[in-house]
């Protein structure tokens, strides 16, 4: 890997802002909302309204108007909310801890889970183990999250009683009960990516155990357990990386549902409800910062495969 | 551990079939073979004749649905049918092991050399971790490299075919093990470094005087190699003998068919040309090659950009109805003309086609298109899966047939009887037919345009060798019926002494030079040249003869 | 054809999903006069039932039958997850194949523009489109179908150069075929297996993904019967009656296997050379 390849990446992830917040900031103009009635109400007069647009730059072109937010967004300035009038940017960033805690502990519950049930199930295939482990993820695949959430509130809060059904506590103000009330959306944000996952780790690992190397590791004598660990694993695993943070964009997704059903404070609640009020300038910077924290994961994951695998030489 | 009077592997009436869905499928049938210590048995077959189920047979490593007979496999005097997978892992890599055919995949991308090498050191001789690597660099010194502690830290990906091939070869021979399959060793690399990994392995094995079962498709080269061989024939040992005494007088029919096939330079196939004063068919004036493209990033950095170059100015003559052979190591350019030739690549300089010059794709016009054809390596993938023959054949009628040569179908069901196919394989799918098959539907197509130029890129390697014979004997037919000149591709060097006029040698993108087919082996020949013939196999005949 | 179907059947996924894809193509077609209710009838003695011999799946809030209801949102959930698929799919399809077959430059800035969007979660631009658009189930189709183009895009790119790299293709250029019959009879058949693979999956994506919208309040509307809707509404009788809340989940569920079963079977029975 040289520092060429880093370069180029670091380009592509302003490459990307760039055109989401030029598709962003379309989407919100063409919106049929008013920013200036939004803030002043339906009730004020014209003149207040036409002094408000021109304070606000409504009535330049729309080209200045994006380098006008472009501009406050390379500074760190997001605007102000039109529905509470607080700048926007802190609200959103304190938001996005709380997104950042539950994608977390998904990831790593989902880690946890997936890596051991999809190589239980290629190194047992086609016995009971592969049979309930596929089951499973095909189950998991097709399970949207308010469905998985719906019913498992239904049945551990509702039914048994055993936690909370909703309500989110910093997990630095209490930690037991601000964790008591994560394991759930933890759960439900996980499962879909659990199902696919464990199905991709069966499958490279299939496929690499019946590669050359691994025929010719085991007719080396060596001992069924390095085949599999040292030999086998290690190049299964490679890909997974890849698979894992293009997830992440499937599970940013599924933290705007998960969100809303157990009200949890996160960036995903704060865009839900920005899109009901149409809250301009809470949306184009959520949907900023959603599509920076994807790129910044798979750049991140495309130095770690490059770390991992040294046959790879970009350039 | 092993008596001096036993044969080192012995094998015993044993049988093998594969149970398929459609029922058992017989794959190694009375199987009898020994190798005394110190022996080399050369075991030869075509694809499908059960060579490497026997490998697996032996090394104890089949595949679930394989069913065997009563027979017996004996190292020594240990039954490896009644060892346990956990005995068999103790005996595997310790007192036999094997070589595969290609390096490339059988070394692990992700892990260094001499882990590789010194994990079976830790497994089998029970060293510490230091111990086994200073042994590593010990064993790859003896193997000829020549920076033995480097190498150990070098990935597989990092090295030459020729430097893992050494290396797996050292894993082989760590521990000093009774016997060593050998499968197919040297297939997958070229011809000089294949030579090379051969006396390499003919010192170790007088070294050691380890006994090993060397399989391969190659007659010509075991019969250089092994001191006795075996021929297997659909799971049948039809015939087995002393080198000298099996190639002098092979008894059976399959034997001696074998025997014919493998290419012999003496043995011309192709008249001497006609007119070798005429005016060149097709004229390459400086043709160079070259991939890659200048990125974004580097206009912006202001950096020069360095293109990967395929061919380097490349001068050269084909006359009319010539067969000019083009040989040379993978990586030398030769398909890359081909694909310039073609208009599959972007090329730099001149081809005239007939006195009409070419200069890139836009001049290659209706007339070129018809007067050049190409054939593929892998009919595979030069066929289209999804398109019948009766499709694949017509287009060539449908672009290029005149109407007065009566219907389509009729044309593609005379051309099948031309390149000896049943007629009622136009209605099949290529997947369908055997590879030598559907290699014919591909020259069949070629030659449905009436070319006057055919290349052959390298048409025959993916074939067996009785294969590769008949298909030669109807490129050659079709050649004095037709009167197209051919450039054929291949790094098979004898059988390209046998049937082109002129042979033009490649290296790395250059032309070496281009010389008459029977000069080929004179003493003034580009170093070179001499190198690479001086590495090819004399062909069985000549030891027979 | 037959021998086609022959080969799906035959594999345990494709078997499965072709029985559960078919049923549920089924209920989409005959849905309405299957069942004595109307989608809309209100019982008002017969509220939060549990299942029974009159009605099987038992009936909701105001009485409503819900196999009637769950066999008439089968129409729009399922029709609307397969047009969205069909529309995102192809506009994908053209705009990957386009860049493949633009190559260079155009092809690179295509691409990346193209993973640029994909840096929006889907739910999400979904999200926005409908909100831009307004919260109908018209709407939430083109949202998924907008969705879903990128990725699609990225995978016919990938396919189309795999087969473009093919030696029969190679042939074709070298023998002097015109772009036309290239693409059309050498690519496309080529291509368009993996693709129809790809999609089949895809529906089961739609599917949940109009359910997550309408769940969401920004699809179809009440009293719509879009399955999402429905688990939506009966979260806030969960108490009365639970039954109300797992049948749709259940169809949704099933939707989804079925559709992906159906892809991994079509993977298999697609492929030439097995």
């Amino acid at each position: 890997m040289s520092a060429n390849y880093i370069l180029k990446r670091i380009a592509l992830i302003f490459y990307t802002l760039f055109i989401v917040s030029v598709l962003v900031f379309g989407i919100t103009q063409i919106l049929p909302a008013d920013a200036a009635v939004m803030m002043l109400g339906e009730n004020a007069t014209q003149e207040a309204l036409e002094a408000l647009r021109q304070r606000m730059g409504l009535n330049d072109p729309v080209w200045m108007q994006y380098l006008h937010w472009a501009g406050g967004v390379l500074q760190g300035d997001f605007g102000t909310s039109l529905r509470t009038g607080q700048p926007v940017g802190p609200a959103l960033f304190s938001a996005l801890g709380t997104s950042l805690t539950l994608a977390g502990f998904a990831l790593i519950f989902m880690l946890i889970l997936a890596m051991p049930m999809g190589v239980i199930a290629a190194i047992r295939r086609g016995k009971p183990a592969d049979l309930i482990v596929g089951f499973i993820s095909y189950i998991g695949v097709s399970l949207p999250e308010f469905v998985t959430a719906t019913l498992a509130v239904m049945l551990v809060a509702d039914m048994w009683g055993l936690l909370p059904p909703a309500g989110y506590i910093p997990l630095s103000q209490d930690f037991w009960g601000g964790l008591e009330r994560l394991i759930l959306p933890v759960v439900v944000v996980s499962v879909m990516m659990i199902a696919h996952v464990s199905r991709m780790v069966r499958s490279e690992l299939v496929d690499v155990m019946h590669t050359d190397y691994i025929r010719a590791a085991r007719l080396k004598g060596l001992h069924p357990r390095r085949v599999l660990f040292r030999h086998g694993l290690r190049n299964a695993l490679l890909p997974t990386i890849t698979i894992v943070a293009l997830d992440v964009g499937y599970l940013l997704g599924g933290v705007i549902v998960v969100e809303e059903i157990f009200s949890i404070p996160g960036i995903g609640r704060s865009l839900m409800s920005a899109i009901q009020n149409r809250d301009l300038p809470v949306i184009q910077a959520g949907v900023m910062i959603m599509a920076a924290t994807y790129s910044i994961v798979n750049f991140a994951a495309d130095l770690m495969y490059a770390w991992l695998d040294k046959r790879i030489q970009y350039d | 551990m092993t008596n001096s009077s036993q044969p080192v592997l012995q094998i015993r009436d044993y049988s093998l079939a594969y149970h398929v869905p459609a029922g058992p499928v017989p794959v190694l049938k009375g199987i009898n073979l020994q190798i005394e210590r110190g022996e080399i048995l050369g075991l030869v077959g075509e694809s499908g004749s059960g060579k490497s189920t026997l490998a697996g047979a032996v090394m104890r490593y089949l595949s679930g649905n394989a069913h065997e007979n009563d027979g017996g496999i004996f190292l020594g005097d240990t039954d490896l049918r009644a060892q346990t997978q956990r005995a068999m892992s103790d005996i595997r890599g310790r007192r036999m092991s094997m070589v595969f055919q290609d390096p490339a995949t059988s070394l692990n991308p992700t892990l260094r050399l001499g882990e590789q090498l010194a994990e079976v050191l830790i497994r089998h001789r029970g060293l510490s971790r230091a111990q086994a690597w200073r042994e590593g660099e010990a064993r790859l010194a003896h193997v000829g490299l020549k920076t033995p502690a480097e190498m150990m830290h070098r990935m597989p990906h990092e090295v030459s075919g020729g430097e893992k091939q050494r290396v797996v070869i050292a894993t082989a021979f760590a521990c000093n093990p009774e016997l060593i399959i050998f499968d197919e060793p040297t297939t997958a690399l070229d011809v000089i470094t294949s030579r090379q990994i051969l006396d390499l392995f003919a010192e170790l094995q007088s070294e050691t005087g380890v006994a090993s079962l060397y399989i391969s498709h190659d007659l010509a080269l075991v019969s250089q190699t092994a001191g006795r061989v075996a021929v297997l024939e659909k799971g049948n040992i039809v015939e087995e003998g002393e080198t000298r005494e099996l190639f002098r007088n092979p008894v059976h029919s399959y034997t001696r068919a074998l025997i014919d096939a493998v290419p012999r330079p003496e043995r011309r196939l192709v008249q001497p040309l006609a007119a070798a004063s005429a005016p060149p068919l097709v004229t390459i004036r400086d043709v160079s090659v070259s991939y890659g493209r200048k990125s974004l990033l580097d206009s912006v950095l202001r950096r020069d950009f360095q293109a990967v170059v395929g061919n380097r100015a490349i001068t050269l003559d084909i006359r009319p109805g010539e067969v000019l052979g083009i040989v040379g190591e993978s990586g030398s350019g030769k398909s890359t003309l081909a694909k310039a030739m073609t208009g599959l690549n972007r090329f730099d300089g001149l081809i005239e086609f007939d006195g009409r010059p070419v200069r890139g794709l836009t001049d290659m016009n209706r007339d070129y298109r018809r007067d050049v054809q190409i054939i593929f390596q892998h009919p595979d993938a030069s066929l289209n899966p999804r398109q019948k023959i009766s499709e694949i054949l017509a287009r060539p009628i449908r672009l290029y047939g005149d109407r007065a040569d009566g219907s389509a179908r009729d044309r593609i069901a005379a051309m099948l009887e031309r390149v000896r196919l049943p007629a009622s394989y136009i209605d099949r799918y290529p997947h369908q037919l055997s590879g030598g098959e559907k290699q014919r539907i591909a020259i069949a197509r070629a030659f449905l345009s009436n070319p006057r130029l055919v290349i052959c890129d390298e048409i025959t390697s993916a074939l067996d060798v009785s294969v590769q014979a008949s298909v030669i004997d109807l490129l050659m037919e079709l050649h004095r019926d037709t009167g197209a000149a051919y450039v054929f591709i291949t790094h098979d060097i004898n059988l390209i002494r046998q049937i082109a006029h002129r042979i033009a040698v490649m290296y790395r993108g250059d032309l070496i030079e281009v010389v008459e087919a029977d000069r080929i082996g004179d003493s003034d020949r580009a170093p070179y040249t001499q190198q690479l013939l001086s590495a090819v196999t004399a062909p069985a005949s000549a030891l027979g003869g | 054809m037959t021998d086609f179907l022959r080969r799906l059947l035959r594999t345990p996924q494709g078997f499965l999903g072709s029985l559960i894809v078919g049923l549920i193509l089924i209920a989409v077609a005959l849905g309405q006069w299957l069942t004595p209710y109307g989608p809309a009838d209100m019982q008002a003695l017969a509220r939060y039932g549990a299942p029974s011999i009159e009605h099987w799946l038992g009936t909701d809030q105001y009485g409503r039958d819900i196999l009637s209801r769950l066999l008439d949102g089968a129409r729009s959930t399922v029709v609307m997850a397969l047009l969205a698929t069909f529309i995102g799919t192809l506009g994908g399809a053209v705009l990957g194949t386009g860049s493949a077959y633009l190559g260079g430059r155009a092809d690179e800035f295509i691409m990346r523009t193209v993973d640029a969007v994909m840096a929006i979660p889907s739910l999400l631009l979904a999200l926005l489109v409908v909100s831009l658009l307004g919260s109908s189930s018209a709407n939430a189709l083109l949202a998924i179908a907008i969705a879903f183009m990128p990725s699609m895009a990225r995978i016919s790119r990938s396919v189309a150069l795999a087969v473009r790299k093919q030696d029969y293709v190679s042939a074709a250029i070298a023998r002097g075929e015109g772009s036309t019959y290239i693409i059309l009879r050498e690519m496309l058949p080529n291509v368009i297996a993996p693709i129809v693979v790809e999609m089949t999956i895809r529906v089961s994506f739609a599917v949940m993904l109009f359910a997550t919208l309408s769940f969401l309040g920004l699809g179809a509307q009440p009293p719509a019967t879009d399955w999402g809707l429905m688990v939506s509404e009966a979260r806030q009788y969960l108490h009365r009656s639970y039954w109300i809340l797992l049948w749709p989940s259940a169809a949704i569920a099933l939707t989804a296997i079925g559709f992906n079963l159906l892809g991994d079977g079509l993977r298999d029975a697609l492929n030439p050379r097995t």
